[in-house]
């Protein structure tokens, strides 16, 4: 056909067109899942803005070591201390200069504080600060205190997420985010690339990786052959079926927690029994291996091993359907409605196989005689169910959900997913609640402590929900670079960790 | 097919006192082309109706252990010659249960655009002027009215069913129907046997039923048959999407995109209920073409004399 | 001339009118941006701040009229998602559209043509039912499944052509030949058929039994007098293209309208909704302008 003769010879010109890539090159190209609609620096803690913003344009007063066991970091504060039960201090460092060549000092991070939570704009990062009062006061140029209302223990964790921009930034949305980081935004075509060039100017050491550019891609199978082809350097997210080559493929801990939330407040789901045979109706082996991916870690709570206070008495139920069956037998018997079609709620495109593991779930609930019904909701139907309001005559329901959190401290979760008030709780119980805001306000040992006794009340007393897996991700990177992708690569892709063999 | 009907009558006029549709086997017979795809889409109807009472059992029975279990071995029965699905369950069962969700969806969609576009575009080609301009407009905005849209709209309002799914591609077909009968009947309504009728004192109902109607009959039969390719595969691209059927109902398009992140390493997933889509539709393309000629006066010699000669 | 051009302009502009007012109020109908834009754990203060940000407190009605009065001056609203004008969005995103569209519709327009007449001259022949058979295989395929399996094939076994995005001529290969095989399928049938009819005419036995021997003479009449159907089928194939080809650009990463369009529709940023339907009926109003003055030179007896 000549169709395909032109086409062959429309492949003969292409060849020649086609970009060379030179071995020794100092750039690098990244290849993300999702399309970058803005990069203002306040809406980093967005995984798909923060791999491109977070730490390369934009930097924060601290950061979180997730490599080693360091804790929180000096950034751009060379240190910090309490000086009262309210106060916090922060030493800013000197001589730091943004990318336009302004200095870099306390006035900034008082405007970067206020700019996150101006009505001008939807700043996310003021999430983080819920119903407490923060006032910054600048002391001298390179000092800054912030008070709290009430105390904040873990004040300096939390400046890990505040991106500091220049005082002249404007409130509203910017699309030409100014940083002190150790590279600039150079180049940005919508919908087709993003290119960071190194400063030479940082106040840091300089980083291995001259450029970066950003693509994005939604098919998993292509961002891996991209790889694989050498039109990429990294990948950080391609699906497990992709990942088949180990020299390119590495696994990661990817600070996502896959959960059903069960509805307690429903019949036969406020039936403590029933809660019980859901959690040992789930043959979690089966899964691993198969529909997940080998390194999958079967959870006990809602975040992963290394947050604070993570407990490790508490036992992963064991699948036992003979006794889940005896247990709803037994409810049945005292007039628990469980022949009750309960809806198990899923998301599509969760995460890669979402659908096949709902179904799978749903097969081992019809197993033990419960009666289940699958239903996967786009996002945004999906949010109805998942976030309170809950919808009216919804019916018992099981919220399959993945909840993200790599920042070390439960406080960033346990209020919104248990506290009666919280926006996804299932659950209403006063001990939780009063156990939630004592470890918020504690410090030290004695958070920890409470943090252990609320998972293991959770978990052993309430049952309050069918904690299933702390889910890996994969990133596939070229040989030629040296990049170890960490629980914080889910969030951030620092180019400064990049380095060439 | 806008040829004249009076014109072309002599030829055929011996074969008339036959039984139509003997007539019409006789000459699907000729054609092994349109034998082969007919039978074939017999087969599906068969799938369609069936399948589920024969096969739904063993369709959703799970075996996390044997999942992407290769094709053409006979190892775990004749329902693995296909090879099994990321849960371990029989590719072949899944495609014949599919069958009939996705028949349902396409001759349901190509139904409901069927009659409601051609009644409406009947109405607009024989109805006043200002009717029928009123209805074409109708047209040009369901037309650039984005289907995803809707598609979103009618499932988030309400819930992606069968139903529903149907409702959305209905939707989106009907100017294809409209237009084409507007345009016929526009044409038709001039010729002489319509304005006898007219004369003669019959009804509008009477003219537009028994006159306009069977002529303009033929061109949407083939129309039909062709849009039910084309909503086979558009449901699939909502499915690719994720705004299509949602599991645990299946559909072939359904499979194929669930099939498409394995295509690298197990390419069975996706190509069986692709091939089955393709099959399906290519039948229904062979079958619309002998179908256009059938139906045709002047052509229908070519398929009466088996269908090799030229000009 | 002007004539049809401004009959067409106010019809059009009543189905566009028609066209805006459904869109604007369905498309508030399937939810609220807020939950979608900020993070699950945002704070009621930080929804209600989002809202009043974006004027979606107001009754529907208000909203309306705003952005009506907005819409006077040509002002088509910021989008939600990208924090800009709504209007340079879509405006960038149909400009790779356009280009993509337009390369289809010649190469598609010349195979089909080329090949479907001589189709045309040996019915039932062997490349007659070849062509055929070709065609109908290639249009009966999902298209995302034949991407993908190109992709597979083209760019990681053989290695020939980048995978996806844009850049050089050749990212253009794989995503136009994807888009190539539906159309193509389609008005191959069709000009096959017109073809065959319009070689059966009457004026052309006429040359025949005159003795015109010349075969490309009846070639080029008779094609001429087949184009009308041809073209009218590429009009509504080309609409198809210009309203975007979201598959094919979600797989390859091409940054369209098609592609622009399901991520405003997921994201409910309504604005950008509204003014990719604005630009796209505007394209194919001036398509459907330039197919009529087509008719008029093709077959001189068509007056408006």
């Amino acid at each position: 056909m000549k169709g395909k003769l032109l086409l062959a010879g429309a492949m003969c010109v292409a060849m020649y067109a086609m970009p060379a890539y030179a071995k020794d090159s100092k750039d690098v190209t990244i290849v993300l899942s999702e399309n970058v609609d803005m990069l203002d620096p306040c809406m980093s803690t967005r995984s798909n803005i923060g791999r491109v913003i977070l730490e390369n344009i934009s930097e924060t007063l601290t950061e979180l070591d997730v490599r080693g066991d360091k804790g929180v970091m000096p950034r751009l504060a060379k240190s910090w201390e309490e000086v009262n039960d309210t106060t916090w201090r922060f030493h800013l460092r000197e001589g730091v200069k943004f990318s336009d060549g302004s200095a870099f000092d306390a006035q900034d991070v008082k405007h970067s504080f206020e700019r996150t939570f101006s009505d001008k704009n939807s700043c996310e990062v003021s999430r983080y600060f819920g119903g407490i009062k923060v006032t910054p006061k600048i002391i001298d140029e390179h000092t800054i205190d912030f008070t709290t209302d009430p105390a904040q223990p873990i004040l300096p964790l939390m400046m890990s997420l505040l991106t500091i921009v220049p005082s002249d930034t404007p409130m509203e949305f910017t699309r030409n985010p100014v940083g002190t980081g150790p590279y600039k935004l150079t180049e940005w075509k919508p919908g087709q690339q993003i290119v960071l060039t190194r400063r030479d100017d940082y106040w840091g050491k300089k980083p291995a990786v001259e450029q970066a550019t950003y693509v994005s891609r939604e098919d998993s199978t292509v961002r891996a052959a991209m790889v694989a082809k050498g039109e990429a350097d990294i990948a950080p997210l391609i699906a497990m079926q992709d990942a088949t080559d180990p020299k390119m493929d590495i696994a990661y801990p990817n600070s996502e927690t896959f959960y059903l939330r069960i509805d307690n407040a429903m019949a036969p789901l406020n039936d403590k029994r029933v809660r019980e045979a859901l959690n040992l109706a789930v043959d979690r082996d089966a899964f691993i291996g198969t529909l997940l991916p080998k390194g999958v870690q079967k959870a006990t709570a809602i975040v992963p091993p290394t947050t604070l206070g993570w407990n490790p008495d508490i036992k992963v139920p064991a699948y036992d359907p003979d006794k889940a069956k005896k247990l709803l037998a037994e409810a049945k018997a005292d007039g628990v409605p469980v022949d009750t079609q309960i809806t198990l709620v899923g998301r599509t495109d969760n995460f890669p196989n979402v659908t096949e593991v709902l179904e799978a779930l749903r097969a081992m609930y019809e197993d033990v005689g419960l009666n289940v019904k699958l239903k996967m909701y786009e996002v945004a139907e999906f949010e109805n169910n998942y976030s309170k309001p809950y919808p009216e005559n919804r019916g018992p329901q099981l919220v399959a959900a993945q909840h993200d959190n790599g920042r070390g401290d439960p406080v960033f979760s346990m209020y919104f997913k248990y506290d009666s008030k919280g926006r996804q709780s299932g659950i209403s119980d006063p001990h939780v609640d009063d156990l939630i805001a004592r470890a918020t306000a504690a410090t030290g040992d004695e958070r920890k402590k409470l943090w252990s006794e609320l998972f293991a009340y959770l978990h052993d007393d309430v049952v309050a929900d069918v904690l299933l897996f702390h889910m890996v991700g994969f990133a596939r990177v070229n040989p030629r670079i040296d990049f170890t992708p960490t629980i914080a690569t889910n969030s951030q892709l620092q180019l400064s960790e990049i380095g060439f063999k | 097919m806008t040829e004249t009907v009076e014109s072309s009558q002599t030829p055929v006029l011996a074969e008339d006192e036959k039984n139509p549709v003997a007539r019409l086997l006789g000459m699907l017979w000729r054609d092994k082309f349109a034998l082969c795809a007919a039978l074939f889409i017999l087969l599906m109807v068969l799938c369609a109706v069936f399948g589920p009472l024969l096969l739904g059992d063993a369709a959703s029975h799970q075996n996390l252990r044997g999942r992407n279990a290769p094709p053409f071995s006979w190892s775990n029965g004749w329902l693995f010659i296909l090879g099994a699905d990321a849960l371990g369950r029989p590719l072949l069962a899944r495609i014949v249960v599919a069958a009939q969700n996705t028949m349902m969806v396409a001759s349901g969609a190509v139904a409901c655009s069927m009659i409601i576009g051609t009644a409406l575009g009947m109405i607009a080609g024989y109805a006043s002027r200002r009717v029928g301009e009123a209805i074409m407009r109708l047209a040009d905005v369901i037309m650039s009215f984005p289907s995803l849209l809707l598609a979103v709209i009618v499932l988030y309002v309400f819930a992606p069913s069968v139903g529903n799914l149907i409702v959305v591609l209905a939707i989106t077909r009907i100017p294809v129907y409209l237009r084409t009968s507007r345009a016929e009947v526009l044409e038709v309504r001039e010729r002489m046997f319509v304005q006898a009728a007219q004369v003669m004192g019959a009804s509008t109902g009477r003219i537009v039923f028994c006159h306009i109607l069977p002529v303009i009959m033929p061109t949407i039969v083939t129309i039909a048959t062709l849009d039910f390719a084309f909503v086979m595969l558009a449901e699939s691209s909502l499915s690719f999407l994720g705004i299509g059927i949602q599991s645990p109902e299946i559909t072939w398009g359904l499979m194929v995109s669930q099939g498409r992140s394995y295509l690298v390493h197990a390419w069975w997933l996706s190509f069986w209920p692709g091939l089955a889509i393709i099959l399906t539709t290519l039948s229904l393309n062979l079958l619309s073409n002998w179908l256009r000629i059938a139906l045709d006066p002047v052509q229908r010699w070519r398929l009466e004399i088996g269908g090799k000669s030229n000009d | 001339m002007s004539r049809l051009f401004r009959q067409r302009a106010v019809t059009s502009l009543f189905s566009l009118l028609g066209l805006i007012v459904l869109v604007f109020f369905l498309s508030r109908l399937t939810g609220d941006p807020t939950s979608l834009f900020l993070p699950i754990d945002a704070t009621d203060a930080m929804r209600e701040n989002f809202r009043e940000l974006h004027g979606l407190n107001d009754p529907l009605l208000l909203q309306f009229w705003h952005y009506i009065v907005d819409l006077t001056h040509l002002d088509f609203g910021e989008s939600i998602r990208k924090a800009r004008p709504a209007i340079d969005v879509v405006i960038e995103a149909f400009g790779w559209t356009f280009q993509l569209a337009i390369m289809t519709m010649a190469l598609v327009a010349f195979c089909a043509i080329v090949l479907g007449s001589i189709a045309a001259f040996r019915v039932g022949g062997k490349f007659d039912r070849l062509v055929s058979l070709v065609s109908l295989i290639g249009a009966s395929a999902p298209d995302f499944w034949i991407a993908i399996v190109a992709i597979v094939i083209f760019s990681i076994n053989i290695g020939w052509l980048p995978t996806s995005g844009t850049g050089s001529i050749a990212h253009w290969i794989l995503p136009i030949a994807v888009l190539f095989i539906r159309p193509f399928g389609l008005i191959l049938q069709v000009v096959r058929g017109s073809m065959i009819s319009a070689l059966g005419s009457a004026y052309v036995k006429t040359a025949k039994a005159k003795g015109v021997k010349n075969t490309p003479i009846i070639f080029v009449h008779t094609l001429r007098n087949a184009m009308l159907p041809v073209i009218t089928v590429m009009g509504d194939q080309a609409a198809a293209l210009l309203n975007g080809a979201v598959v094919v650009e979600t797989i390859f990463g091409f940054p369209g309208v098609g592609k622009l369009m399901i991520d405003s529709i997921l994201q409910r940023d309504f604005n950008v909704i509204l003014a990719a339907i604005m630009v796209t009926a505007l394209a194919i109003f001036i398509m459907n302008l330039l197919i009529d003055v087509a008719y008029l030179f093709l077959d001189p007896r068509i007056r408006y």
